[in-house]
């Protein structure tokens, strides 16, 4: 589903060379969890950036879910995202809409035929355990609400690999385990995860594949 | 699909607000602008073909020809370039038509011991005769013949006419292209604060995986939908200023310039001008896409 090949990637700025990552070589095969751990610059959101192609590596190769990311032309970039779910720490819903619209704005936008919408979306909810909060907006979530609301709109187009950074950082124990519980369940029906985060104790807990990165350097893999 | 952007482009023009409402009121400006010459210019331009249409060159004889002489002359008058066709107008038939015209006043003509009218030749030029210059030349070649006394008509005046109607055109073109500019800057800003206010919308399509055109089409079409309203209320002042003016005006059109009645826009006009409300609104979403990817 995922392999890397030396990959390195330098933010340049005008005469500066910001080295991110170096020589990154791993797979990740389909319906795998592996977790992505390192502290805060080691260069995870990164790796993930250079994943969905967000941003170019400068050398090595890329395959993600088929597609060789580094050949791929602007104009079909969307193609590999369609594939995709993404989560960030912030779950970056949309503030004018409801929780419904906005799980319902993805498969609108992907041209979901309108009489699949509804229940696709009431679906992706229901997995989540969010049924209820259909018609909240965002503002009226709690942390732990908007992150499953993200979680359901990461899934609701069935995606084969679901990339999810930081989507704990925000939340405290309890919900951090409920939000871990629920990509799990994820995970368990085939779709393949990676998950980055700086909580060291996390990783542990999880007792998945941990690829541990330093410096932008690809220090562990274990498990 | 294409209601999904259909309905985003109508929740960004509302998202546009005031800046929104001011680009449609320039597009409404400018339409009317050019519509207004537009009409102004459509109307003379009748007016110059109609008088282009009745250009005659008359041409009065020293003495009426009889038979044999009035068909030699006829043909070499035919024979002039220039000349699409001749009538000849005998000195009784001259007299006849200006009893005609004086109507109750006629009896006048009875008191004259002599009809003092010239025969004469009324020339029709070809079409593409009917300039000032052709018109010289052709006066110049029948005053040559022996047989002519004088020589009277001439397309100066009609040159005249179609001057204002290309001035008018001029000025309409200019003032409707310094609005339109006016219009897309507006259009541009508006769209360029939808844009900055939907960021959040235009990252989650991006990061899920919608085509370019997706992302995009909905501010076009904002632009577009400002453009066509724009259209639309210009159309309505013209069609109101119009029906307004126009019965007001047309006896004076009548008396000075030969137009019996002022027309409208046709309904290929009134789609170009709502088409070039389009293209105009259309420009302005472009320019900001433009603009916030820049």
């Amino acid at each position: 589903m995922i392999r890397l090949h030396h990959v390195c990637k330098v933010f340049e700025s005008g005469p500066m060379r910001l080295p991110a990552l170096s020589d990154i070589s791993f797979s990740v095969e389909k319906g795998e969890f592996v977790v992505l751990s390192g502290a805060s610059g080691a260069g995870k959101t990164t790796l993930l950036r250079l994943l969905y192609a967000d941003e170019q590596a400068t050398e090595g190769e890329i395959e993600v879910a088929g597609f060789d990311v580094r050949a791929l032309r602007r104009s079909d970039v969307p193609r590999l995202r369609r594939s995709l779910g993404i989560v960030f720490q912030d779950a970056k819903l949309l503030s004018g809409r409801t929780v419904f619209e906005n799980i319902a704005f993805v498969l609108r936008v992907l041209g979901t035929p309108r009489r699949e919408i509804t229940p696709k979306a009431f679906q992706a909810l229901k997995a989540v355990g969010l049924s209820s909060k259909a018609q909240a907006y965002p503002a009226q979530l709690s942390q732990g609400e908007a992150q499953r609301a993200a979680l359901a709109r990461a899934i609701v187009k069935s995606p084969a690999l679901l990339l999810a950074d930081e989507p704990t950082g925000n939340l405290d124990e309890a919900m951090a385990g409920e939000i871990l519980d629920l990509i799990k369940d994820i995970g368990s029906r085939g779709t393949t995860v990676l998950l980055a985060t700086h909580q060291a104790r996390l990783a542990t807990q999880l007792k998945r594949r941990t690829l541990k990165l330093g410096g932008g350097v690809l220090l562990k893999d274990e498990g | 699909m294409l209601s999904f952007i259909v309905s985003e482009a109508l929740v960004d023009l509302r998202r546009a607000g005031r800046v929104g409402v001011s680009a449609i009121l320039l597009i409404t400006l400018s339409l009317t602008a050019l519509g207004g010459f537009w009409l102004l210019s459509l109307n003379l331009g009748r007016a110059v073909s109609q008088w282009r249409d009745r250009v005659r060159v008359v041409v009065f004889l020293r003495e009426e020809p009889t038979g044999g002489a009035l068909a030699d002359l006829t043909r070499r008058v035919e024979g002039l370039p220039g000349v699409q066709r001749v009538r000849y107008v005998s000195k009784s038939q001259a007299l006849q038509s200006l009893r005609q015209s004086l109507g109750a006043q006629a009896g006048v003509l009875e008191q004259l011991p002599r009809n003092p009218l010239p025969a004469s030749i009324e020339v029709t030029p070809e079409e593409d005769a009917t300039t000032p210059q052709a018109t010289r030349e052709l006066t110049a070649r029948l005053s040559a013949l022996p047989e002519v006394e004088d020589v009277q008509g001439g397309a100066e005046w009609v040159e005249g006419l179609a001057r204002w109607q290309r001035l008018f055109e001029i000025v309409g073109l200019g003032v409707g292209a310094v609005l339109a500019l006016a219009a897309i800057l507006t259009v541009t800003t508006a769209t360029t604060l939808v844009l900055h206010v939907r960021r959040a919308e235009t990252e989650i399509m991006r990061l899920v995986g919608a085509s370019e055109a997706v992302v995009r089409l909905p501010q076009l079409l904002q632009g577009m939908v400002q453009g066509l309203l724009g259209a639309v209320v210009a159309l309505a002042l013209l069609e109101t200023a119009y029906a307004v003016a126009a019965p007001r005006l047309e006896p004076l059109l009548n008396l000075t310039l030969g137009l019996a009645r002022a027309v409208f826009l046709s309904l290929p006009q009134i789609l170009l001008l709502i088409a070039g409300g389009a293209v105009l609104g259309a420009l302005g979403g472009l320019l900001a896409r433009g603009r916030a990817t820049a």
